[in-house]
């Protein structure tokens, strides 16, 4: 696990004239869940597309597994997969034909998406339902077929940017388990949330951004080290305490 | 390359499964279409009367001369064109727009002839109907030319004869203009003329419109794949930018080869729409409108930003491009300056062509330029799309 697998380095990027993500560095280790946190605007968001090489980076640079987005975007994109926040699938479709679909896309032929689409419905406990419409299943079902399109082709690198979002707790349970499952499997993941509780118990380092900036990076214990006990202070109060209690846009 | 085919091919697919299970995208697509030309059809109906001979009427203010024995002549016969009215009846029934004209000898016709003066014809007719003072003209003058004729042969023969006798002939000009005096005019009509059907119009336009409007419909959904992230989940895949946008263009196409297939099939079996003595050339039109619309669709989706600004823009462009280029009405009705005005749009070569093919009976050699004009808008959109689609929303 102390080996690097990814590694951002001076990432900036202005919409413009507004800067979103100002000369941000940090590692992943291979096999690591690494938990990236920040209010609303912090710029989580824009450096998980410049890590997935949808967004061209203004500075900077990420290597990947030793491949820099920049230089060689289709070999870091065979590593990588990508859970946006946004519901990104066809309701009108069948969680089968969107997995299908999307692995189609990721370079696999008819059958292996298929394969791997059955394999995947049962990791998100979505297989009796592989042959419905998407739009008739509910936010955390969604959520679960979201998650598993990123895993069609079994990445090396799994981006999960706030998997659990509005969901019920058994789904969000159920994504939780998922995860760790596929860190056990060896699989990394970068994963944001504004659920403190849950990137306390699921992540192994943490990163706090704030205004473009990172503010903050190590283990949950090394970050309530910061302000009090680790044992009596909780994540949430290390992230206010970094972040303000100003309301964010 | 193969991978982009594929990756492209794929796109496509998931698209047009997409379109089908959409009900009013479907009813869109083919059913309004179909209700516009069945609607258009019934208030045009046939544009136009069957083949009916237009009748002219002959009128005369002398009792009796020469202009009674011309009339009596040309009326003479059941199948004559020709009916004699009474001049001031007929004036008046012109007047009141009851007739759309008449030709009329003077009162001094006969007397004029014989002093070997200079007469007159008249011509009257009313200014809205052009086809009748038309026909009335054309004969005025061929009766002009025969009794100048008949009243030079008459007077050599008076003069011959009296030269001999000394006697003076009997004047019989009616005798000398009897249409078959010298030289007959035969018209042989070949089948039976019929009028032109409003179908064979209003479903090429239509069809025009409503591809055109469903391919540019689909930048909305091109744009939400944007707000969705769907796009940039596929580019994260590694699926090529030119991948999507071929995809989208392929799955444009095919539904718009559809709309054409759907279309003219129910037209020519439901509509009795006729495709022309060049039905292969209507086809190759029509596919090329099916290219070029589908260049337009994404050409659209690569200019617009945002769900609404598709809606309105797809909404816009059809409204307007669809009257300017002749999808609501025969462009060789309109005025010179629309006509014009049409070739700025890939509706008005296309239906520009379907008229000439459809309507006129023309070749695929006339439409050469229509086919031209087509590809290069097709391919003019298809560059500024690549030139300009986005895979997210602009910041």
């Amino acid at each position: 696990m102390n080996e690097e697998f990814l590694a951002a380095k001076e990432l900036r990027k202005a919409f413009n004239g507004n800067v979103a993500v100002d000369v941000v560095s940090f590692s992943i280790m291979r096999k690591e869940i690494f938990g990236l946190l920040g209010p609303n605007g912090a710029g989580k968001t824009t450096t998980i597309r410049m890590m997935a090489t949808v967004l061209p980076p203004d500075g900077g640079d990420v290597m990947v597994d030793g491949h820099s987005v920049l230089r060689h975007a289709g070999e870091v994109r065979k590593l990588i997969g990508v859970c946006p926040q946004e519901l990104a699938l066809y309701p009108e479709l069948t969680a089968l034909e969107n997995l299908v679909f999307f692995g189609q896309m990721a370079g696999l032929g008819g059958k292996q998406a298929k394969e791997a689409a059955g394999e995947n419905l049962l990791l998100v406990g979505l297989q009796d339902r592989a042959k419905d419409a998407v739009a008739k299943f509910s936010g955390g079902m969604k959520r679960r077929v979201n998650l598993a399109i990123s895993l069609m082709s079994r990445p090396a690198l799994l981006f999960l940017d706030e998997p659990t979002v509005g969901i019920d707790p058994q789904s969000r349970n159920h994504i939780f388990e998922t995860v760790q499952r596929l860190r056990g499997e060896g699989m990394t993941v970068l994963y944001t949330t504004h659920y403190m509780e849950e990137a306390d118990r699921l992540c192994d380092r943490l990163a706090i951004m704030d205004h473009g900036q990172l503010i903050a990076v190590g283990t949950p214990r090394e970050l309530k080290a910061q302000i009090g006990q680790p044992e009596k202070v909780t994540l949430e109060e290390v992230f206010l305490s970094l972040t303000g209690r100003r309301l964010r846009d | 390359m193969s991978g982009l085919l594929r990756q492209a091919w794929v796109i496509s697919l998931k698209d047009t499964r997409l379109f089908v299970r959409d009900r009013f995208a479907l009813a869109f697509a083919l059913a309004f279409p179909l209700l516009f030309v069945l609607g258009f059809t019934l208030a045009l109906g046939n544009i136009s009367s069957p083949d009916q001979p237009i009748v002219l009427r002959v009128a005369t203010q002398e009792q009796e001369g020469i202009s009674t024995q011309i009339i009596a002549a040309l009326t003479a016969g059941e199948e004559s064109v020709f009916q004699e009215i009474a001049y001031d009846e007929a004036r008046l029934a012109v007047k009141h727009g009851r007739l759309g004209g008449f030709v009329a000898f003077p009162a001094d016709f006969t007397a004029s002839l014989l002093a070997g003066g200079k007469t007159r014809i008249e011509v009257v007719s009313r200014s809205e109907d052009p086809n009748r003072r038309a026909a009335l003209e054309g004969f005025a003058h061929a009766l002009a030319g025969q009794i100048s004729l008949a009243r030079e042969a008459v007077a050599t023969v008076a003069a011959l004869k009296a030269r001999e006798t000394g006697a003076t002939p009997a004047l019989d000009v009616g005798s000398l203009i009897q249409p078959t005096a010298l030289v007959a005019m035969e018209t042989e009509q070949v089948g039976p003329a019929r009028p032109i059907r409003a179908s064979n119009f209003t479903l090429p336009g239509y069809l025009t419109m409503f591809v055109f409007f469903a391919a540019a419909m689909g930048a909305e959904a091109v744009a939400r794949e944007r707000q969705t992230q769907t796009l940039e989940r596929m580019l994260s895949n590694g699926v090529r930018r030119e991948s999507i946008l071929l995809g989208k263009y392929l799955s444009t196409a095919y539904r718009g080869l559809l709309q054409l297939a759907v279309l003219w099939i129910v037209g020519i079996f439901g509509f009795n729409v006729e495709l022309g003595p060049e039905p292969v050339a209507v086809i190759a039109i029509s596919v090329l409108m099916v290219l070029a619309s589908a260049g337009f669709g994404i050409m659209l989706a690569s200019l617009v930003n945002t769900v609404r600004s598709a809606d309105s823009v797809g909404i816009l462009t059809s409204i307007v491009l669809a009257p300017v280029g002749g999808c609501w009405w025969p462009l060789f009705i309109a005025p010179a300056w629309m006509q014009t005005l049409s070739k700025l749009t890939p509706h008005g070569w296309a239906n520009s062509a379907f008229n000439k093919l459809m309507l006129f009976g023309a070749e695929p050699g006339n439409v050469a330029w229509e086919m031209t004009a087509l590809a290069l808008f097709g391919a003019g959109f298809v560059a500024v799309a690549l030139w300009r689609f986005r895979m997210a929303p602009a910041r």
